[in-house]
């Protein structure tokens, strides 16, 4: 508890993911009008009574802005912790058993690491016609675990040959046991940086998904809020709104995860430390060099 | 030897891969795809051209191996098929012109944004935790967090439609001539101009940040601590003992980085009506030209892993110490 409130950085992070989500799940109390209704006039500024202005269809783009956050939020958290897992299971199984069953994995995920991912994800989609929800959480997680399955693997082969591990092997544990008890828990703040890694990856990718058109339309979410402002062409007509609030939202995401992330790193690799963290850090080491001279 | 043999198999894969998932797709899907190819066609759809798109997708009468030796030979002898909103002309036409419109928009962009990164990156991990380091890592970070769309839509308003500081659409002047005069050079370099700087804050701000902890390892090392103690000049040591040594991962880092830096450049492309590869990839989906979208997937992954092989070669290269060690 102690790490949390002293790292800003982290209590900003989770300030901000918690206060997001929370508008997400009251989005029905908080926007006063419906996302697809229409409300006023066409591309009305910001005003008091629609405080993100209107979109061209004379919709309040702050009630779609709330909305848009439930479906961004949730496919981008669901995607997030299903590459997680794949990535998880991938990187773990490799590292852990070895031998063919090793490099063959590592081989694919090498191979699905190098293929460009956009493009790879523009041609699922566009074979899959009209994108739900659902196919762009599939695809996503299919053409984006590699990352995660890297990390993990390095980090079992580290752990691997370490004496505890070793100990439970003699001991007559079993190889199921011995990876879900001994390794598992090890990997836990590399689980962490890759869950959220993935997260922001994921909601920026549906998002940029979206905004090129695929995705269903008629849903409210921060992609086909741009990409109905892209048609409309709200940017060339100067209603900077339609599209900063979408912007926003996937930028404050995006931020606030990674956040946690840069803390989560710092955890890991204390090496990348700078500011008050590493001050802090020289100050522990001196107090503790102090205590030792005292000692003798 | 044995390592780059281990990365060819794994190219190999990626390809393969690739190719796999282009032959697959369209024939797991039955219908679809052609009859909506044909429709597109229409007057245009000859018998001919329909026994060629249904041959191309799977609806022929041949056991499934034959057809994918078909497909590898179109693939070997560059027959990628013909586009179906451009008609007559073929996938490898389409793809031509965009695809040198892409690497002069891409090339650009990484070298800008290679050489001030590793540069913002030497200098934040040599001041490390000083007043320098506080304002430059903390705003790469803000900088990755922000997503390429947000980015392109953000330079679009501000720099192109508010401040009008350079032109918002395509590569040059349509009206005019291309042509290798200073009135034509000069309309390519402005046009260029918001594309590349929404495209390289992201790319300079990842390169940053890896430089700076492949830096800051380096600077850990004994040699670093020699050449402070026989007296050298600080620039010397932080360029030639340090940077130097440290600008290795940044090579993988790079060819890593490629993929997603094409992913980038269709969102930028789109959003700038730049008329490369992305903006063509994005027409074609829009036209449902299925063949064209194929044979960008291919294009792409040619070159990605083009790029990662050239990568290996020039780090055997360049680092004497990975030669014959395996792995």
């Amino acid at each position: 508890m102690s790490f949390f409130l002293h790292q800003k950085k982290v209590l900003v992070g989770i300030t901000l993911v918690l206060a997001l989500c929370l508008m997400a799940i009251f989005a029905p109390a908080i926007s006063s009008y419906s996302p697809e209704a229409r409300v006023a006039r066409s591309h009305q500024p910001p005003s008091t009574e629609h405080i993100m202005g209107t979109t061209k269809m004379g919709r309040d783009v702050f009630s779609q802005f709330v909305w848009g956050a439930r479906s961004s939020l949730s496919v981008g958290i669901v995607t997030g912790v299903a590459i997680t897992i794949l990535g998880t299971a991938v990187g773990l199984i490799g590292g852990y058993i070895g031998g063919w069953v090793d490099r063959v994995l590592d081989l694919v995920t090498n191979a699905v690491l190098v293929i460009p991912n956009l493009p790879l994800l523009i041609l699922l989609a566009a074979f899959a016609g009209t994108v739900g929800p659902t196919v762009i959480m599939i695809i996503v997680t299919m053409t984006s675990w590699p990352w995660g399955a890297r990390m993990t693997r390095s980090q079992t082969l580290a752990i691997k040959n370490r004496e505890f591990v070793v100990a439970a092997r003699m001991i007559g544990e079993s190889r199921l046991r011995v990876a879900m008890v001994e390794i598992l828990p090890n990997l836990l703040p590399l689980i962490g940086i890759n869950l959220v890694g993935s997260i922001i990856f994921a909601i920026v990718t549906q998002t940029t998904l979206e905004y090129l058109g695929f995705g269903d339309p008629l849903r409210v979410t921060w992609g086909t809020m741009l990409y109905n402002a892209q048609n409309s062409s709200a940017i060339m007509v100067g209603a900077w709104w339609d599209v900063a609030a979408p912007c926003l939202g996937v930028t404050l995401v995006g931020l606030a995860l990674a956040l946690i992330n840069f803390a989560l790193d710092e955890i890991s690799n204390p090496q990348l430390r700078s500011g008050p963290a590493l001050s802090r850090w020289l100050r522990l080491t001196r107090q503790r060099a102090k205590a030792m001279e005292a000692k003798r | 030897m044995q390592a780059l043999l281990q990365r060819a198999g794994t190219y190999f894969i990626a390809l393969a891969i690739a190719i796999v998932v282009n032959f697959a797709l369209p024939r797991l899907m039955p219908g679809g795809p052609v009859d909506s190819m044909i429709a597109q066609l229409g007057q245009r759809a000859t018998p001919g051209v329909i026994a060629a798109l249904k041959a191309k997708f799977g609806q022929i009468d041949q056991p499934v191996w034959v057809q994918f030796a078909d497909y590898l030979k179109g693939l070997l002898t560059l027959d990628l098929g013909v586009s179906t909103s451009y008609y007559p002309m073929t996938v490898v036409e389409v793809l031509t012109r965009p695809l040198v419109w892409t690497a002069f928009l891409i090339t650009t962009t990484i070298i800008l944004s290679f050489i001030v990164g590793i540069f913002l990156g030497a200098l934040s991990a040599w001041r490390r935790g000083g007043k320098t380091d506080s304002i430059l890592s903390p705003l790469a970070f803000v900088v990755t967090a922000v997503p390429p769309v947000v980015f392109a839509l953000t330079t679009l308003f501000v720099l192109g439609v508010f401040y009008r500081l350079a032109p918002v659409s395509y590569a040059y002047d349509p009206n005019l001539d291309p042509g290798f005069n200073l009135t034509f050079v000069r309309s390519v370099a402005a046009h260029i101009v918001l594309p590349v700087l929404s495209l390289a804050p992201y790319l300079i701000a990842s390169f940053q940040s890896t430089m700076r902890s492949s830096m800051i390892s380096v600077l850990n090392e004994d040699y670093v601590t020699l050449g402070r103690a026989k007296g050298l000049s600080n620039t010397m040591v932080m360029y030639s003992y340090g940077v130097r040594n440290a600008m290795l991962p940044m090579l993988t880092h790079l060819a890593l980085m490629l993929g997603s830096i094409f992913g980038g450049s269709i969102v930028v492309e789109v959003v700038f009506n730049y008329p490369g590869l992305g903006l063509t990839l994005f027409t074609a989906t829009l036209a449902r030209d299925y063949p064209v979208i194929q044979g960008q997937l291919m294009l792409m992954t040619v070159i990605t892993l083009g790029a990662n092989m050239l990568v290996d070669i020039v780090y055997g290269l360049v680092d004497p110490r990975l030669k014959g060690t395996s792995n």
